[in-house]
């Protein structure tokens, strides 16, 4: 329902750029985050964590530690009888039971007066174990015999791929016996594979690899949580989405979803990593058997071991086209490697590989394996980068291989709406097409040629673009919108803000209604006050939480304008909201105030009801986003280091709301997409091991890496999304890793396939060549 | 252990607290005075979250001992802004829109303010190395340039409701 709104004068709301009201808070240090808050009597959490990937735990004695002054408990699996030996997902892996399947994985947990005296007690428990052989490499974990990671009869978890844009139609395959690592397969299929590269003049077969990188939010995991003396739980977290914590920590602790009370405190940043509960439910155990508040935070360290990071991405791609350009068949096979516990969204990962471009004949098998690693969770839009990086290299090279413009090449075969994707569904209204079009007419691309050849003596420079999307999440979702008795209007969901969704929010409910920003204000409530809302995740926040707001405002409109209308006697369909009042258009004179309206929904004795609009809908039609970003860069090509010189981000937004929210998220996605690209990595050792657990060794970019993002938004107006509105958060980290990889083909005519590009493998790739 | 005595300035007040001796200026403004601003992302100095100035100087508050501190001047993230008015600082990152999570930009206005008051017309390049070492995963650091060039007089300002 793309709504116009009609109203005499442009209310001060959509389409400008409003700064978040919580900047000044922000910009002072008051804004409260989890690990800022301390209760009376507050406890520490700490958490003994396993040193081996794979190992059967023989014994644990936590007397030493429980005999430290200062210790007011330690936990071991044994004193929490409701969990499960086959964890169905990671929250449910509270502390290992006789089994640790990752390094990092918890294993007893403690609460003391000081975080150092709990640091003491966790050097004093005593824990035996038998190593095991364990799962490391993905290609080895997912062949028979190999070191077996979940509990035999553990099944998949998809429910991730549910929260981000599923896609049906997609064939689940039985697994071949004894590969007991294979989680998930999926296949998808169309065309004569066979006889397409039969029919091929040009073959491309190349391998790319993307490590497991982590979300890098900046605020570590974090929460407290405080039981009262009636059995209800409050919890204090750091989450994508308040309801999903409760209902994960109600299923764990086994107990009633209204007996927990999830309050969002300021997130600070999640990207997918905080979706899932990860230590909620162990700090929730401690503060039951404590009777204490107990407040644990992760530290960086903790998070980098024992997150919940991105898969490894393991797709070999196969394509064969004519020499003048024609597709012919594609062949892929893309392998996403989960850790200890299944999660992966492989079906949108194999789907987005196939349906990008019109390959007339293609087969894509997926697999997700298991490995005695952590598990993995979502990182804005989930595995999109991966399966871009690799198509879109592909696309380079073979337009490179037959001499054709790379834009005019991809042009000529982007899929468009209406077009069956690999799953057979048809894409709905996007502009990928356009958006490449867009960021093809950047100065910067068109002088390409120029650039190449004002290289100083002994650097390369080139230039590269690639397009990416996302098909966008949708969830059910509430939202209300209320008069109060001044004529101001109070909006209040579920929805935690970490982008600046809010502030967009309030100016679709303003533009709605018919008042100025200045007179809403929105609220995120608690899972005890606020109507059933959705994660912030899936680039869906606007998109349906938007919708919500929209409808539950035009309801308060509707409600406004029928009580105006029995006091000035007119129909309701005259009546219009102007400067604050409703008034018989035509007639400007004859009006009444919103504020009396609402003052009269209060009144002691009044016979008018309060004005309260109320929507909950529910979404069947997602809207594609794409980014396109197009890298100017330099090369040193005897130490292989990058110099950023350009970066720009074409992206349609459908709507922008708010375009200065717009842009902070096509910078800030650009800028991940760009770690992926050149510094990211998670690193392990033959044992499973991370080897490098901390910020210094796990680089991410610096101000000083970086040119300044240049954005470039178009709107193309989807057709369900609030005033046309598409999801913003996702499609820009999509795009980067095949921008630089093309740029650095184009600079220095050797291809990379392997995440991160990091100046060694492009100095090591350039000397060979 | 026993706890210590350390007196120093904080935001300008006098302060007099007991501390251990094994804890960080960090968790000493943190959990003993209250001071929540200045933030931890890491506790091995390389994110940036904790910055305060001590004496003046750009610090990372995870890496000094409270003790360290004795007799000495620190500011935080509250005390940047006296008598409730943002700094021109403050304000521009306000009205540009900066912060999204908002975690690291106690931090980075730290780091920002001590360029600033050393050098008070950085180049582009020389406001880029003074944030290096705060780690932001939402902005892209785009807009924060923007802003701090902006508090330094060198790019127009940018009103708030209007689209720029």
């Amino acid at each position: 329902m793309a709504t116009v709104m009609k109203t005499t004068r442009d209310v001060k709301g959509v389409g400008l750029s409003i700064p978040r009201p919580d900047g000044p808070e922000k910009v002072t240090g008051k804004v409260q985050y989890v690990a800022d808050i301390q209760p009376k009597g507050l406890l520490h959490a700490k958490l003994l964590r396993s040193p081996h990937a794979h190992a059967r735990i023989t014994r644990i004695d936590t007397s030493r530690a429980k005999a430290l002054a200062g210790v007011r408990a330690v936990l071991t699996a044994a004193d929490m009888p409701y969990l499960k030996k086959k964890a169905p997902t990671r929250a449910h892996a509270v502390l290992a039971i006789d089994r640790v399947v990752f390094a990092g994985q918890p294993v007893a947990a403690v609460a003391a007066d000081e975080v150092a005296i709990a640091e003491e007690a966790l050097d004093l428990i005593d824990v035996e174990y038998e190593v095991l052989p364990a799962a490391v490499d993905p290609l080895e974990a997912m062949k028979p015999g190999a070191p077996p990671v979940a509990e035999a009869g553990t099944e998949a978890d998809t429910s991730e791929a549910q929260a981000h844009g599923s896609v049906s139609g997609v064939a689940a395959v039985a697994k071949p016996a004894k590969a007991v690592n294979i989680s998930q397969q999926a296949k998808l299929a169309r065309g004569d594979v066979a006889k397409g590269f039969a029919e091929s003049e040009v073959i491309i077969e190349k391998t790319y690899r993307v490590p497991m990188v982590h979300q890098g939010y900046l605020e570590p995991h974090a929460v407290l949580a405080q039981w009262d003396m009636t059995g209800q739980l409050t919890l204090w977290a750091s989450t994508q989405g308040s309801f999903n914590t409760r209902s994960e920590v109600a299923d764990v602790l086994e107990i009633a979803e209204n007996r927990i009370k999830v309050i969002p405190v300021e997130c600070g940043g999640g990207f997918g990593g905080k979706i899932r509960a990860l230590c909620e439910p162990v700090t929730a155990e401690l503060a039951r058997v404590t009777g204490r508040p107990v407040r644990y935070v992760m530290t960086r360290r903790e998070e980098l071991v024992a997150g919940m990071p991105a898969p490894q991405v393991i797709i070999r791609l196969k394509s064969g086209v004519k020499r003048d350009g024609t597709l012919m068949a594609l062949e892929g096979e893309i392998i996403i490697e989960s850790g200890a516990f299944s999660g992966a969204v492989l079906a949108v990962g194999a789907v987005f590989l196939a349906s990008l471009y019109k390959w007339p004949a293609f087969e894509v098998r997926g697999f997700e394996v298991l490995t005695h690693k952590p598990s993995i969770a979502a990182y804005r839009a989930p595995v999109a980068p991966h399966t871009i990086y690799a198509i879109d290299s592909h696309m380079d090279q073979i337009a490179d291989a037959i001499g054709q413009d790379p834009v005019a090449f991809r042009l000529r075969h982007v899929q468009r709406e209406g077009d069956p994707m690999a799953n057979n569904q048809p894409w709905q209204s996007n502009a990928a097409y356009e958006v490449l079009e867009r960021l093809a007419q950047h100065p910067a691309w068109k002088a390409r040629e120029e650039w190449k050849r004002s290289a100083p003596a002994g650097r390369l420079r080139g230039t590269g673009l690639s397009l990416g999307g996302w098909l966008g999440g949708l969830q059910p979702t509430g939202a209300t919108v209320r008069l109060n008795p001044d004529g101001s209007l109070s909006v209040l969901t579920g929805q935690v803000d970490i982008a600046g969704t809010n502030i967009a929010l309030a100016q679709i409910a303003a533009t709605a209604y018919g008042i100025d920003i200045d007179k809403v204000k929105i609220t995120t409530g608690d899972t005890d006050v606020a109507p059933m809302t959705g994660l912030s995740a899936g680039s869906k926040t606007v998109y349906t939480v938007g919708a919500a707001v929209l409808q539950a405002a035009q309801d308060a409109r509707r409600q406004t304008l029928e009580i105006a209308a029995k006091e000035l006697e007119a129909a309701v369909q005259d009546l219009e909201i102007e400067d604050g009042k409703v008034v018989v258009r035509g007639v400007p004179d004859k009006g009444v105030t919103i504020a009396s309206v609402g003052r009269k929904g209060n009144l002691y004795m009044s016979k008018v009801p309060p004005v309260l609009g109320v929507a909950n809908p529910a979404f069947t039609q997602q809207a594609p986003a794409f980014a396109g970003q197009l890298a100017r860069i330099e090369i040193d090509p005897d130490t292989g280091e990058v110099t950023l010189h350009q970066f720009v981000v074409a992206q349609d937004v459908g709507k922008a709301i708010n375009p200065l929210a717009c842009e902070g998220q096509m910078q800030g996605g650009a800028v991940q997409s760009l770690g992926i690209a050149l510094t990211e990595g998670l690193m392990y050792d033959d044992k499973g091991r991370l080897m490098n657990p901390s910020l210094l060794d796990y680089r991410k970019l610096t101000a000083a890496d970086l040119p300044n993002i240049e954005c470039i938004i178009l709107e193309k107006p989807s057709p369900a999304g609030p005033f046309g509105a598409r999801g913003v958060g996702e499609p820009p980290i999509v795009p980067a890793p095949a921008a630089i990889a093309n740029a650095i083909e184009d600079a220095a005519g050797v291809r990379l396939t392997e995440l991160p590009m990091t100046p060694e493998k492009i100095a090591l790739a350039i000397a060979k060549s | 252990m026993a706890k210590q005595f350390l007196s120093f300035t904080v935001n300008g007040e006098p302060v007099e607290v007991l501390v251990q001796p094994y804890v960080t200026l960090l968790d000493a403004l943190r959990e003993d005075l209250g001071l929540t601003g200045p933030k931890e992302g890491c506790g091995t100095g390389d994110c940036g979250a904790c910055s305060i100035h001590l004496d003046g100087q750009l610090v990372a508050s995870c890496l000094v001992l409270a003790m360290q501190a004795r007799g000495r001047s620190v500011t935080t993230i509250e005390g940047l802004a006296r008598g409730g008015t943002l700094t021109p600082l403050q304000d521009a990152f306000v009205r540009r829109g900066v912060a999204q999570c908002g975690f690291c930009i106690p931090g980075v206005l730290m780091a920002a303010a001590a360029l600033l008051a050393e050098n008070a017309r950085p180049s582009e390049d020389d406001i880029r190395y003074a944030i290096a070492g705060n780690l932001c995963r939402c902005t892209g650091y785009t807009k924060m340039i923007e802003a701090i060039s902006e508090a330094a007089g060198m790019a127009p300002r940018t009103a708030a409701g209007v689209k720029g």
